[in-house]
């Protein structure tokens, strides 16, 4: 507990991680209660993440399922206290590009998905959606990859240098450039209607 | 927008889009709970989660061994059989000795539906088959079109296997005699090695699905794996049904309904009227269900007048997909002559291989003898037979689609050797060479017409529609025949093909 406070005081959302490493603790002693909570506060950054990787609704979501189980069988061994997000967005990560070489391997490239599965998604609003659009079909895959994890999980841009393995002024400068497409895209978008 | 607002919303829009999945995960760990502890009493089987939970199984087992007595947890716990119901549906359920439900998982999106928010956790496994085939009823994935179910038992003990499986397939068999159908059963039970494992993990099908497809593309090698993976147990049931083959490891009861398709009559009917015969007048008529291109389709055979006729009949519309006709080799003595189509069907009112052969040569206005690459082939284009030629001819090459029965000329393409046309348009005039080539060589082609038309017309290039080129013959003189829409108004032209002169112009 007491390692695991000291460590956390160096990223400024110390109670989020700490919190996430305290559920972590727990899931390595088959505590399922503590899945559910750790389920709740980053499956969106998971199953983000893994769609900007993926692009294919169907495999983000077994990406999101075999996820978790990772981290249920493999909580025992997690010792980077402080950085709970960034381990299991590696197991994420590690997740996508299997299925990826899977598909490699059987030589099937899977359809683009998600657009028809916004369409029967509840609570998907049109902005969402126009969102969604822009981020997928518009950003190249590194600068969907660095949105995501900036915006949806909370990333910093350094953090994000180190899981991705780039530079940090690479990050910055795709990342400014992403934000741009974006901008003038939906501005576009919202003209349009 | 700030930068804030737009990371705002994309947060937002994931979050929106983001499944849940936790249920689950939730069942799946449980699932890995029970198989720490086969593994490390009795190591028995490979499954795929093994290795995936190899790193913790030993610290779990000692978790668990520590709070409960192993035996007792392997009676409770432990999965000793996995049932998989396949329809469309698919859905894979694990129990323990005591025949209690650990997990039902669903393989695919209808699977879900069918479990809906049902939790078996506990309950009898006989209840929980009952109420997914219910649920499947309710749902409609059970019907008089589709009525057939794939029940398939995996358990370590084969006896204990094949009990359980005649005793799920007596009660589904009993649930699925309902007002409007009866249902058809099949059932098997199935030894979950890795490879069969492994291969229904790729396609996300169940072991049981697998084994089923397996067997049928081992006593039909035609099919494939991959095509038939897409197919519901309903279709592949017919498909056994109809190549009359019974799967050794498979039990069966009931029949697939085929009520989805037209029916072997109606496909016979299709096949005899688009061939113009009366069903006396043929012999050793055969129709089989197959599944040929994505598409269920009624395969049709039959022999007349010394032609064997072969017809695949789209299942579902009746349409005719395919046809054949061939000289019966038995017969070839009394035939007149050896070519494969000159007798195609209805033969008698159609003019002849040779005569559209002639038709085309004088046409083309070439020599028989500079003729190559000659082809010839029937075919039926919107309800007409057509006699569809292609050969060669100095530079020439020429494609011509000739009526079967009254020997019109239904299109026809001619196209000079790329070659050729550049030594034209350099300007030398055309060589004697090509001494049967008509006036072609020195038409000004396609797209110089289409020019004169649309500059003629006062149109954009862009602001055409519908447009149709067409090289003619009238009156001893070839035009093109040009035609298209612009601006909700209908342009006809016919331009001579050597002059470029508008010969009509019509608004």
């Amino acid at each position: 507990m007491i390692l695991c406070m000291t460590s956390a005081r160096e990223e400024k959302t110390t109670s989020e991680s700490a919190m996430l490493d305290e559920c972590l603790k727990q899931i390595a002693e088959k505590d399922t209660d503590a899945l559910s909570r750790l389920y709740l506060r980053t499956k969106d950054s998971v199953f983000g993440f893994a769609l900007s990787i993926l692009k294919n609704v169907h495999d983000a979501e077994d990406v999101l399922q075999e996820c978790y189980l990772n981290v249920y069988s493999a909580a025992s061994g997690y010792d980077s206290y402080g950085k709970p997000l960034a381990w299991i967005l590696t197991i994420t990560r590690n997740l996508c590009y299997r299925k990826l070489r899977e598909h490699e391997k059987m030589s099937t490239i899977p359809q683009e998905d998600w657009e028809r599965y916004l369409e029967e998604k509840e609570g998907i609003t049109s902005e969402d959606k126009l969102v969604l659009h822009t981020c997928m079909n518009c950003l190249t895959e590194d600068e969907r990859q660095i949105v995501v994890l900036h915006a949806v999980s909370g990333f910093k841009h350094r953090e994000i240098a180190q899981l991705l393995s780039m530079r940090i002024s690479t990050v910055l400068s795709k990342y400014n450039r992403a934000l741009k497409k974006m901008r003038n895209n939906l501005e576009r978008g919202v003209l349009q209607k | 927008m700030k930068n804030t607002e737009l990371e705002a919303k994309v947060k937002q829009a994931f979050s929106h889009a983001a499944p849940d999945v936790l249920d689950c995960v939730l069942r799946r760990c449980e699932n890995q709970k029970g198989n720490v502890m086969i593994m490390k009493e009795a190591k028995k089987k490979s499954r795929k989660w093994v290795k995936q939970v190899a790193a913790v199984a030993a610290m779990a087992a000692i978790v668990f061994a520590g709070t409960m007595g192993a035996g007792i947890y392997r009676t409770n716990y432990a999965v000793a059989s996995t049932v998989s119901l396949d329809v469309n549906p698919s859905i894979e359920i694990t129990a323990n000795e005591k025949e209690r439900v650990l997990s039902v998982k669903p393989l695919n999106e209808e699977g879900q539906t069918v479990i809906g928010d049902m939790d078996f956790k506990g309950s009898d496994l006989e209840v929980a088959v009952n109420a997914l085939i219910g649920s499947m009823l309710r749902n409609g994935y059970l019907n008089e079109l589709s009525n057939s179910v794939l029940i398939s038992v995996d358990n370590d003990d084969p006896a204990k296997g094949d009990a359980l499986k005649e005793k799920l397939m007596e009660e589904v068999r009993v649930i699925l005699q309902t007002d409007t159908f009866d249902g058809a059963v099949l059932s098997q039970t199935i030894t979950s090695d890795t490879q069969l494992q492994s291969l229904a993990d790729r396609y996300g099908i169940t072991a049981g699905k697998a084994q089923l497809i397996q067997q049928i593309v081992e006593k039909n090698p035609l099919y494939t794996f991959d095509e038939l993976v897409p197919l519901s147990i309903n279709e592949l049931n017919l498909l056994c049904e109809s190549a009359q083959t019974s799967l050794e490891h498979v039990a069966s009861v009931g029949t697939a309904s085929d009520k989805n398709y037209i029916g072997a009559d109606k496909a016979k009917e299709a096949a005899l009227s688009h061939a113009g015969k009366a069903e006396s007048a043929v012999t050793e008529m055969e129709v089989k269900l197959d599944y040929e291109n994505g598409m269920m389709v009624y395969e049709v055979e039959f022999k007349a007048d010394g032609y064997e006729y072969e017809y695949e009949i789209n299942a579902v519309t009746g349409a005719v997909v395919t046809f054949d006709t061939e000289l019966d080799d038995d017969t070839i003595g009394q035939s007149q002559s050896g070519s494969q189509i000159s007798g195609s069907v209805s033969a008698d009112t159609f003019i002849g291989e040779e005569k559209a052969r002639e038709i085309a040569l004088s046409h083309a206005g070439v020599q028989e003898g500079t003729i190559r690459d000659y082809k010839v082939d029937i075919d039926e284009e919107d309800g007409r037979y057509v006699y569809e030629i292609e050969f060669e001819s100095g530079n020439l090459e020429c494609e011509y689609e000739i009526d079967a029965v009254s020997g019109e000329i239904v299109t026809y393409d001619r196209e000079v050797d790329d070659d050729w046309e550049a030594e034209h348009h350099s300007d030398t005039h055309h060589s004697s060479q090509n001494s049967g080539s008509a006036a072609t060589g020195t038409f000004i082609g396609e797209e110089k017409a289409r020019e004169i038309a649309l500059t003629h017309a006062g149109v954009q290039e862009g602001a055409i529609r519908e447009y149709e080129i067409e090289l003619d013959e009238e009156d001893g003189r070839y035009v093109y025949e040009i035609e298209f829409e612009s601006q909700d108004r209908d342009y006809e032209y016919e331009i001579d093909a050597v002059t470029g002169d508008i010969i009509k112009a019509e608004h």
